[in-house]
């Protein structure tokens, strides 16, 4: 008898955990009451942690105070993939209205029915966003941009690495950490690494894989934690991967303890759209913030705030911050990774950094 | 006069600092072979002394010898004892025969004796067949009988009880406690044995250790501790007892076993005869009499010269006796009577009581609390 | 209750009358206790059952890249992981770590719990609340905290470099050594519980009773006091070893990515890849290891227990 019981509740306790994991499902609901474009309420899906710090202190707050009668809901997830799999959950009744997320990602979402196309009309500002920003069919534009970096600590490089082999110095084997995809960053070392073995890593990976490799003994992490930044500014590690932007951000926040450089080899971009949610409740508030978002004073705020790179034509930066956001002028050396195209590597590409790549 | 088994000096145990000592300096002697019943009232320390003996406890202070030897602080493993517990502590992972040979492979047995050892202590207590049944699955006096085997199969230098009836019912305990003597008195084991069940201790013990407080109160045999009662305690824990007190008088002359006669006077009732140890004349002393020693008549003059009148409160009638309850002043005095067909006292009638100065006994130590 | 009783025929027809009235009274009874266990079922229905449903229906879909899934019903979701060695070799590794922790864990327990359970000090109740309070804490921050521990610069590589034991940091974090290490405490308070509730049978006498026949400590442990913790072991054992395989924050957080295990796979397909369907299917697998585990469980303390 006391066997039995046992034996159930640990039947129960297992398979809580499996289904905890799947019970991310399920949305808000939402509320039409009042919607026109100077009031009601709008939800918004944004990513967490010191973006949304950023975001809400350098335009949603601004926008309030624009806007008084309109309300915003910031739902925050830690990835453009859950920030999908929320609106996939939702496709029956929305409940978000506008969402900004990783251009991969909201590709997915236009092939998936999941977004509006937005024009001119109700939202003028996108007048100002360069052809090159904007969405082919007419979805969500650019909103801002940034790249894949190298982070390195400052007491062990004086001077900002140039290139990325260093990731393969044996000097620093240990102290590196590299997110493993399908995170962006892991995806993007992927395909640099391809390019720098000069492969076409559209027809295949076999040489990055076998560099990879030689790599993976000495990375101490492929999920640091509590995040990419501060692994390397408490010194756990002296080098990886993260994004500019937040980089820059960290290393002031951390009296430059860290820093953050693009070498010589190239790096990817990371593009955020911002997107307006198909049937979304609050229409009509939602585009008056999407214009918002895109105008000169919210897009240069943002860009002091996190060093995002706006991406509309008028935004006007500062010296000091134009040179510490992601240069879109061409200037860079941009390894193009296409947004179909990584729709189709991501899950191949994970399974192999899984599979053969990381070292236990 | 034979060997002295065990001899305990001085055996103190406090259980914390600034407690009052729960077994207080004792002594005491056991004579090879004796079993030795501790009795007392619950808390007075008698399971402390057990432990103690047994070496599951470290004493305070004192000394404990065995058959000579300093065993105080012999760990209990090496102390070769058999000890069987209240709750007869039956190792629930073994079956009976395994129970019972658990002290033989302790001490490391040849299996073949083993097995012949284990048999004959089965067939000791009557349980021979049971010896592959669980443990779970035996009535309590198995249990009880199962736990006297291991302990006793090992040949003991000491079998220690502690209360071992005490979870048994009335009837299984009158059984076991014969069967347990029985087996004592075939294998003359020197037992130590805990109760506080007086009649239990009349019964088996060769020897009674009344203790009170920690300490022993008297140490002797039941006739001496229900006849001869050292202290108004003993009187009072070992069978019913009644008290007056009485001013000695006269020595009127030798009693046997060098007690004396006296000439009593008790309260103002009148002048009785009594018995207690030489030099009591002069001093106070209580006087304990057994209430079936207490003659009670409805006639003056009819039991004695010298008789205490009171009026009868209470009769109450149990087939074969009658107790009878006397108001005499503050006190009220319990008499048993035999029945018989003669007049029957009722309440409210007058009764007269009397003794012969053998069964009134004075305890040698002078009363408290009263003028000398 | 009172009803039967004043019912109670005449002492000449007890035998045939008693007998259906009793059970009468049992059907009624039945039902009153079936009527109790009513929101209980409908609360384990909701929370339980169905999600359990929807996640086996799950995971006879399809899983299309960028989270599309196809209705349909397959056993695809199955095949893959099963004939896929990567796989298998996860599910061992998870079998492994689960034995490791669940191992570890209950040594490091079992004097604790122990010493807890043959207490008879007045802080008995005040240790064993201490000994559990980590529970207070939630599993994330105490794997922070062994994260901050095991680093590279943490209280165990600097003091160890400090006493000159060590010239490069130990690796403790980010592979199966830290999430051993970490799930190892953050399940010794319900290792510890598990054991003083499957101590039962264990008492301070028994133990006496051994010395007394003339076992020296050791024979007592080994003859006594082991034998008799053995079904409180086992318990222990299972729930540390269930919890171990089924939890994916530790693994996650101290295993820097190189520890996979069926948790964390489950996770990444879920949240990463958002392929529901396979990240169900892993599911069904990893309780269907719990099935065996619980049924050899059952078995073994059938054996032991008596
Ligand atoms: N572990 C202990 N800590 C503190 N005091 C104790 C402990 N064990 C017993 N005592 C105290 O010591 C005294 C003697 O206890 P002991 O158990 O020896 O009594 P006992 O004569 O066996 O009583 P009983 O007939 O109720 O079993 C009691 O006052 C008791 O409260
Ligand atoms: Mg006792």
């Amino acid at each position: 008898m006391r066997a039995t019981i046992k034996g159930k509740i640990a039947a129960v306790a297992a398979s809580t955990v499996a289904i905890l994991t799947l019970s991310a499902c399920g949305g808000g609901s939402g509320s039409s009451a009042g919607d026109s474009p100077t009031s009601g309420e709008v939800n918004l899906i944004a990513y967490s942690g010191v973006w949304q710090d950023q975001y809400t202190a350098a335009v949603i707050e601004p926008f309030k105070a624009k806007y008084p009668n309109i309300k915003i809901n910031y739902a925050s997830k830690r990835s453009s993939a859950e920030m999908l799999s929320a609106l996939q959950g939702q496709k029956n009744n929305p409940a978000t209205d506008v969402a900004i997320m990783d251009n991969s990602v909201s590709t997915t979402g236009n092939n998936q029915g999941l977004f509006e196309k937005i024009d001119t009309t109700s939202v003028p500002n996108l007048a100002n966003v360069p052809e090159k920003f904007r969405d082919k069919d007419g979805y969500g534009p650019v909103a801002m941009l940034d790249a894949v970096g190298l982070l390195y600590d400052t007491a062990t490089f004086p001077k900002a690495p140039e290139s990325w082999k260093v990731l393969w110095d044996p000097a620093y084997a240990g102290k590196i950490n590299v997110n493993a995809p399908p995170s962006l960053l892991g995806l993007s070392l992927t395909a640099i690494t391809s390019k720098m073995e000069g492969e076409d890593y559209t027809k295949g990976i076999d040489k990055a894989v076998a560099r990879l490799k030689e790599m993976a003994p000495g990375v101490q992490t492929f999920a640091p934690n509590p995040d990419e930044y501060q692994n390397v500014i408490t010194g756990q590690t002296v080098l990886g991967l993260g994004q500019n932007a937040r980089g820059q951000f960290y290393s002031d926040q951390s009296n430059k303890k860290m820093g953050v450089t693009f070498p010589k080899e190239g790096t990817v971009y990371q593009i955020n759209t911002i997107n307006l949610v198909k049937d979304a409740p609050h229409s009509a508030a939602a585009k008056t913030f999407v214009d918002y978002a895109l105008s000169a004073e919210a897009q240069t705020a943002f860009a002091k705030a996190l060093f995002y790179a706006p991406s509309v034509s008028n935004a006007e930066l500062p010296a000091d911050v134009k040179n510490r956001v992601v240069p879109t002028d061409g200037s860079l050396n941009i390894v193009p990774l296409d947004v179909e195209f990584l729709s189709s590597a991501r899950d191949k590409w994970t399974d192999t950094w899984k599979r053969q790549i990381i070292t236990k | 006069m034979t060997e002295t088994k065990l001899s305990i000096k001085d055996l103190t145990k406090r259980y914390a600092a600034g407690l009052e000592p729960a077994v207080d300096r004792l002594n005491m002697e056991v004579e090879e072979g004796h079993l030795v019943a501790l009795l007392g009232p619950s808390g007075c320390g008698k399971t402390t002394t057990l432990r103690m003996v047994a070496g599951l406890m470290d004493p305070t202070a004192g000394s404990i010898m065995v058959d000579g030897k300093e065993i105080t602080h012999t760990p209990v493993n090496k102390r070769g004892m058999g000890m069987v517990f209240q709750s007869y502590a039956l190792f629930p992972h073994m079956n009976v025969e395994q129970n019972v040979a658990f002290g033989l492979q302790m001490r490391q047995t040849p299996k073949s004796e083993q097995k012949k050892r284990v048999a004959a202590a089965l067939d000791m207590v009557q349980l021979g067949h049971l010896g592959k049944r669980q443990t779970k699955e035996l009535s309590g006096g198995q249990q009880q009988r199962i736990a006297l085997a291991r302990a006793l199969v090992v040949e003991p230098t000491l079998l220690l009880l502690d209360e071992p009836l005490s979870n048994l019912d009335a009837k299984l305990r009158e059984t076991m406690r014969s069967e347990i003597r029985s087996i004592q008195q075939r294998t003359r084991a020197t037992t130590l044995f805990v109760t506080h069940d007086q009649d239990e201790a009349l019964d088996m013990a060769d020897r009674i250790a009344v203790m009170n407080g920690g300490l022993i109160e008297q140490f002797g045999s039941p006739t001496e501790v229900y006849e001869r009662p050292r202290t108004h305690f003993v009187a009072n824990f070992i069978g019913q007892a009644n008290f007056l007190t009485a001013r000695v008088g006269a020595d009127t002359g030798a009693a046997p076993v060098g007690e004396r006669y006296y000439k009593i006077d008790v309260d103002g009732f009148g002048q009785f005869g009594a018995v207690g140890v030489p030099g009591l004349t002069g001093s106070t002393h209580e006087l304990v009499i057994r209430p079936h020693r207490l003659n009670v008549s409805l006639h003056p003059g009819v039991v004695g010269p010298e008789s205490i009148a009171g009026t009868i409160e209470r009769v109450s009638y149990t087939g074969d006796a009658l107790a009878v309850a006397v108001r005499v002043g503050e006190k009220s005095l319990q008499a048993q009577l035999l029945t018989s067909s003669g007049d029957l006292p009722r309440a409210g009638e007058t009764a007269y009581l009397s003794w012969v100065a053998e069964d009134a006994y004075l305890l040698p130590a002078p009363a408290k609390g009263l003028p000398e | 209750m009172t009803l039967l009783q004043n019912k109670i025929p005449p002492a000449t027809h007890r035998g045939i009358e008693e007998g259906v009235l009793e059970r009468a009274a049992g059907k009624r009874n039945r039902r009153t206790y079936l009527a109790l266990l009513i929101p209980g079922l409908l609360g384990l229905l909701v929370s339980f059952v169905f999600p359990l449903a929807y996640m086996i229906r799950m995971s006879f879909n399809k899983g299309a890249p960028d989270g599309v899934i196809i209705e349909t019903f397959t056993l695809e979701t199955y095949i893959q992981p099963l004939t896929d060695p990567y796989y298998w070799r996860v599910t061992l590794d998870t079998f492994q770590m689960g034995v490791t922790v669940g191992v570890l864990c209950v040594l490091v327990s079992y004097p604790v719990a122990l010493f807890l359970a043959r207490s008879t000090s007045k802080y008995r109740g005040l240790l064993i609340a201490v000994a559990i309070a980590p529970l207070l804490t939630s599993a994330v921050v105490r794997t922070y905290g062994w994260m901050v521990i095991l680093g590279t610069n943490g209280l165990v590589n600097s003091s160890l470099e400090g006493m000159g034991l060590i010239t490069e940091p130990l690796k403790l974090t980010n592979n199966m050594t830290g999430v051993t290490i970490g799930l190892v405490e953050i399940f010794m308070p319900y290792a510890i519980l598990a054991m003083i509730s499957g101590f039962g049978r264990l008492n301070r006498q028994l133990e006496e009773a051994a010395g007394s026949l003339g076992a020296s400590k050791f024979k007592v442990f080994t003859r006594v006091t082991l034998p008799l913790s053995l079904p409180g072991l086992l318990t222990a054992f299972l729930l540390v070893f269930v919890l171990a395989i089924s939890t994916f924050i530790t693994p996650r957080l101290l295993g820097g990515g190189s520890v996979q295990v069926l948790a964390t796979e489950i996770y990444d397909q879920t949240t990463g890849l958002l392929n529901w369907p396979f990240a169900a299917a892993l599911s069904v697998i990893l309780l269907v290891l719990f099935g065996v585990i619980i049924a050899v469980y059952q078995r073994l303390t059938k054996k032991i227990g008596g």
